[in-house]
């Protein structure tokens, strides 16, 4: 089969930094100075409290060993403990998940296509006022941080529109059980916001980027022999331009991820939109380290798993991939 | 705010060049020249520039510039604006355009000193790996490959969480995240400089890697590397207000990031105190976009990269021929 | 000579530069075109013989002002610009770009770039179109179930044939092929040449080569044009270029170029060509010339016509200029 090199090599590259981010999850949990026993987690503890509990969670092993054991664990699905409530991480991580990407994914979408439609418009009129106004627009929203963007919209927005700008659903609405239409309209009307967030944020990265990539693009060869065979502006923009910008405008978008998914926990903090972000940010306040660590290799993980979906893709997209 | 931006942000650069020199190294001097040139020129790096310039005076004189005590209470919490309180008062009583004042400062440290962090350890890593290239190259462009994939504000706020909260450890960690894409860019230049006739010339001649890297590669090198700088001080300045909002800030230093989180943790937006709220953002964004917009600039026409655009909506002009009445 | 299917008259070139200034990359260039002739045109790279081909289509950036006409059989193509020169394109003049290795797009087929230019003009589609695809490609020596492949699939010599089998397919009048052979390896030059004096021959294709290979001139060309700094400093049939050159920079080039068999030494030209950016005052050539006499310094030289259709800019050739300098 074609290429199936290339998907070996990236699939071992995927696994590989998987493995990567394991590893740097346990060293920075675990070589943190002091460990989960010192600090201010236990403060009135007898030294043999201390102890016991040491021995319990197997801190009293050596840095080897219990990057043995944490392998282990994970490999069973186990995330450890949480400090504050003492129950399995993982499980706690799943709802949030799920509330956070869709929140995400209309979002990206969002801007995505708005960026792409900007963007391109950008690169073929360029140099006039389409084209600078379209990037001046663009670094704007780049430039702004994006809780503020957040606080901006609850601000001003959320009245005028009658958003609300708190949580992911009303809470009087369970009680009188309206079915699914008007509970699924009651969670949109929640996520608008966040998603509006990371949306303009990200579509001033996006169209940027898909500017660039098409003026790159537009200065190949072939463009100049297409416009030789007398294809006229457009249908050269739109049949060989925006076809070929597509390899590395899905590298760059894919690139972005990392920034969306720590953009998420900036956002369902300032929502409070119960997500992985708002797990993270409050395992951050509560030194929940379990959690912490749990929230961190969920999200890494993702990135990772998004970012070999776009080197299949990639390969999709270019017939020059063979290797 | 992900550290990969684009290029070609400013004016479209359509020229043909005719004859050809021979390969020489331009001078350095004239490469600071160039920096210079872009600035003057380029409307956007003009604006970035000299914002910039503004906000780092402001910091600098900010004693002497700001009309009240950052740490003084004057008056009731979030009290509206009036004329001796321009941007009214925040949660403790202190005056907003005092405390944006001195919010400068951090803002540039962190700025300035993370880039750097960024600047040397990706300089340092672009070098070694484009100029020895083979199995150094490869390791170290594996490592870079695994760091980007890892998504860094998760990254950094969790080893921000565990190391604890001093202005130094913000530094480090932003700088220590940050760096792969100054690494990317300074390799793939060294790479080209690397097989340049004057390079190969002087290493014929005997010169030592280190007296070439720094003699030849590094002055080619440094204009890049400049603007690669600016951007990543967009890049150490989002990312210290968003650690400072999740709370991993200095507590003790007075920073945008900080108060946009006080504002938030106080309840401004319920009390309906704008002035707290929308300031400290609106500084931010205009740093970030004004060091944004000088570093594309400066990295546009600095970069080799940029190519003659071959389509455009506008067309090739006629003149008429003046003078020229016999026709042959 | 027969009425020439193509013309230019006093054709200019200006390129905009940053602070106002300007670089003149083409200064009055005018030839004319025979059909079924084969056209050369030669020069040192930067000469402004690619900005002239590109001028003839009108393939030039926003950057670039264009004075003078390029007549096909008759109109002045050039009247109105870019509205006026593009429904030729292709059509009547086709042209073949320097490195074909990128003249085609990486990820569609060839058989669709080929058969691009037929649908856009509305010549043919679909399976017609194909077919037409088919013997185009067998016309310049490529099998036809090569249509399916990808550019990358194709070696250097296959997709210059590629490249020309598509520069035809709208049976354009004239082919402008610009330096086709260079970074093609020797055998595969020949072939190419081969091929392309075959298509004037047997399609009544009227070409213009452009190239800063002489010998390939001498070999392919019937008649030929050197260009220096921008304008045309000769012009005639390839044979009394050779023999006979009216100017030294003619007699320099062929001088210049190593012969296998002949043992005595190669000469080239010391320097480089003037800058284009500002009036030049005398002849371009002087500073390098060998022949140089008083007035070339300062004043420019004219084309003369030499005889049977021979021209050249050189103050030697006039009588008059000779006898006022001695």
């Amino acid at each position: 089969m074609r290429g199936s090199d290339y998907i070996i090599k990236r699939t071992a590259f995927a696994v590989v930094t998987v493995f990567v981010a394991i590893t740097l999850n346990f060293i920075i949990f675990r070589a943190a100075p002091g460990d989960a026993v010192t600090g201010e987690r236990c403060r009135n503890c007898t030294k043999e409290f201390k102890a016991n509990l040491r021995k319990e969670l197997g801190l009293d092993k050596s840095k080897w060993e219990q990057y043995v054991i944490y392998i282990k664990q994970l490999a069973h699905g186990d995330l450890g403990y949480s400090f504050e409530d003492k129950q399995p991480v993982a499980p706690q991580l799943w709802g949030p998940l799920k509330n956070t990407l869709p929140m995400l994914a209309l979002g990206t979408a969002f801007s995505i296509v708005f960026g792409i439609l900007t963007g391109v418009i950008a690169a073929w009129r360029r140099g006039t006022f389409w084209d600078r106004s379209s990037v001046l627009v663009g670094l704007g929203f780049y430039s702004l941080p994006t809780q503020w963007l957040g606080l901006m919209l609850i601000f001003f927005v959320a009245p005028m529109l009658s958003l609300p700008s708190s949580g992911i659903s009303d809470p009087f609405l369970e009680f009188t059980d309206p079915g699914w239409w008007p509970a699924l309209i009651d969670r949109l009307k929640h996520m608008v916001l966040p998603s509006a967030t990371i949306g303009l944020v990200i579509y001033g990265e996006y169209t940027l980027i898909v500017r660039s990539a098409m003026l790159e693009t537009l200065g190949e060869d072939y463009i100049l022999t297409a416009r030789a065979k007398g294809l006229a502006t457009w249908t050269i923009v739109r049949k060989h331009a925006l076809r070929n910008s597509m390899l590395p405008i899905t590298t760059l978008i894919f690139l972005s991820l990392g920034y969306i998914v720590g953009g998420a926990i900036l956002i369902e903090s300032v929502f409070n939109y119960p997500g992985i972000g708002l797990l993270t940010y409050d395992a951050v306040f509560a030194k929940d380290y379990p959690i912490m660590q749990g929230a961190f290799l969920v999200l890494t993980v993702s990135v990772i798993f998004a970012n070999y979906v776009a080197d299949l893709l990639y390969f999709r997209l270019d017939p020059r991939i063979t290797e | 705010m992900s550290a990969e931006l684009p290029a070609a942000v400013s004016q479209p650069a359509d020229l043909v060049r005719a004859g050809g020199g021979y390969d020489a190294p331009p001078p350095a001097r004239r490469t600071r020249l160039r920096v210079w040139k872009v600035i003057r020129e380029q409307p956007m790096a003009t604006f970035g520039a000299v914002v910039l310039l503004l906000v780092i005076l402001v910091a600098i004189f900010a004693p002497a510039l700001a009309p009240y005590d950052p740490r003084e209470k004057v008056g009731d919490v979030y009290q509206p604006p009036d004329s001796s309180h321009w941007l009214g008062l925040d949660d403790g009583g202190v005056d907003m355009v005092s405390l944006l004042m001195y919010g400068a400062r951090v803002s540039l440290i962190v700025g300035f000193a993370a880039a750097a962090v960024a600047m040397l350890v990706g300089g340092a890593v672009g070098v070694l790996s484009g100029y020895f290239g083979g199995k150094t190259d490869t390791v170290l462009m594996r490592i870079t490959d695994y760091f980007l994939v890892i998504p860094d504000v998760p990254l950094m706020i969790v080893v921000a969480a565990i190391w604890g909260k001093s202005l130094k450890n913000i530094i480090l960690i932003i700088g220590l995240i940050y760096w792969t894409s100054t690494a990317r860019l300074i390799r793939s230049q060294v790479k080209s400089i690397r097989e340049r006739v004057y390079v190969k010339r002087a290493r014929a001649l005997g010169a030592g890697n280190s007296r070439l890297i720094f003699k030849h590669v590094m002055p080619q090198v440094a204009p890049l590397l400049i603007a690669n700088t600016v951007l990543m001080m967009a890049i150490a300045i989002f990312a210290e207000t968003a650690l400072a909002f999740l709370g991993l800030g200095d507590p003790q230093k007075i920073s945008w990031g900080l108060l946009i989180e006080n504002a938030f943790a106080r309840q401004a937006i319920s009390l309906d105190a704008w002035w707290a709220i929308v300031p400290p953002g609106v500084c931010v964004a205009v740093l970030i976009l004004a060091c944004t917009m000088l570093g594309t600039a400066l990295e546009d026409s600095l970069n080799p990269r940029l190519r003659v655009g071959h389509l455009s909506v506008k067309r090739f002009r006629l003149r008429p021929l003046v003078g020229r009445m016999d026709a042959e | 000579m027969k009425a020439p299917v193509l013309e230019a008259r006093d054709l200019h070139v200006w390129f905009d530069l940053p602070d106002d200034r300007e670089l003149h990359a083409v200064q009055g260039v005018s030839f004319g075109l025979a059909p079924g002739e084969r056209f050369g045109l030669v020069g040192e790279s930067g000469c402004g013989k690619t900005t002239t081909i590109l001028g003839l289509m009108g393939l030039l950036p926003p950057t670039a002002s264009v004075a003078g006409q390029v007549v096909l059989e008759g109109d002045n193509i050039m009247a109105r610009g870019e509205s006026s020169v593009a429904p030729h394109r292709w059509k009547d003049i086709a042209m073949i770009f320097q490195g074909a290795m990128n003249a085609f797009n990486p990820v569609k087929t060839i058989g669709d770039q080929i058969a691009e230019p037929m649908e856009v003009h509305g010549i043919s589609e679909g399976d017609a179109a194909r077919q037409r695809v088919g013997e185009l490609l067998e016309m310049v020596g490529i099998s036809r179930d090569r249509a399916d492949r990808y550019p990358h699939e194709f070696s250097g010599g296959m997709r210059q044939r590629a490249a020309i089998a598509m520069a035809l397919a709208c049976e354009p009048k004239v082919l402008l092929a610009d330096e086709p052979t260079t970074a093609l390896d020797v055998m595969v030059q020949a072939q190419i040449l081969q091929l392309l004096v075959s298509l004037t021959h047997d399609l009544g294709l009227a070409m213009v080569l452009v190239t800063h290979d002489l010998p390939l001139i001498a070999q392919v060309c019937n008649r030929a044009a050197v260009m220096y700094a921008g304008e045309i400093v000769e012009q005639g049939e390839t044979e009394t270029l050779y023999h006979d050159p009216g100017h030294p920079y003619t007699r320099l080039l062929f001088a210049a170029t190593p012969d296998l068999y002949d043992e005595s030494n190669v000469t080239s030209i010391p320097g480089g060509p003037p800058r284009l950016d500002r009036e030049i005052i005398g002849c371009p050539f002087a500073p390098r010339c060998d022949r140089t006499f008083e007035p070339c310094p300062t004043v420019r030289p004219e084309l003369r016509d030499l005889g049977a259709g021979h021209t050249a800019a050189c103050h030697l050739n006039d009588p008059v200029m000779r006898a006022a300098a001695s």
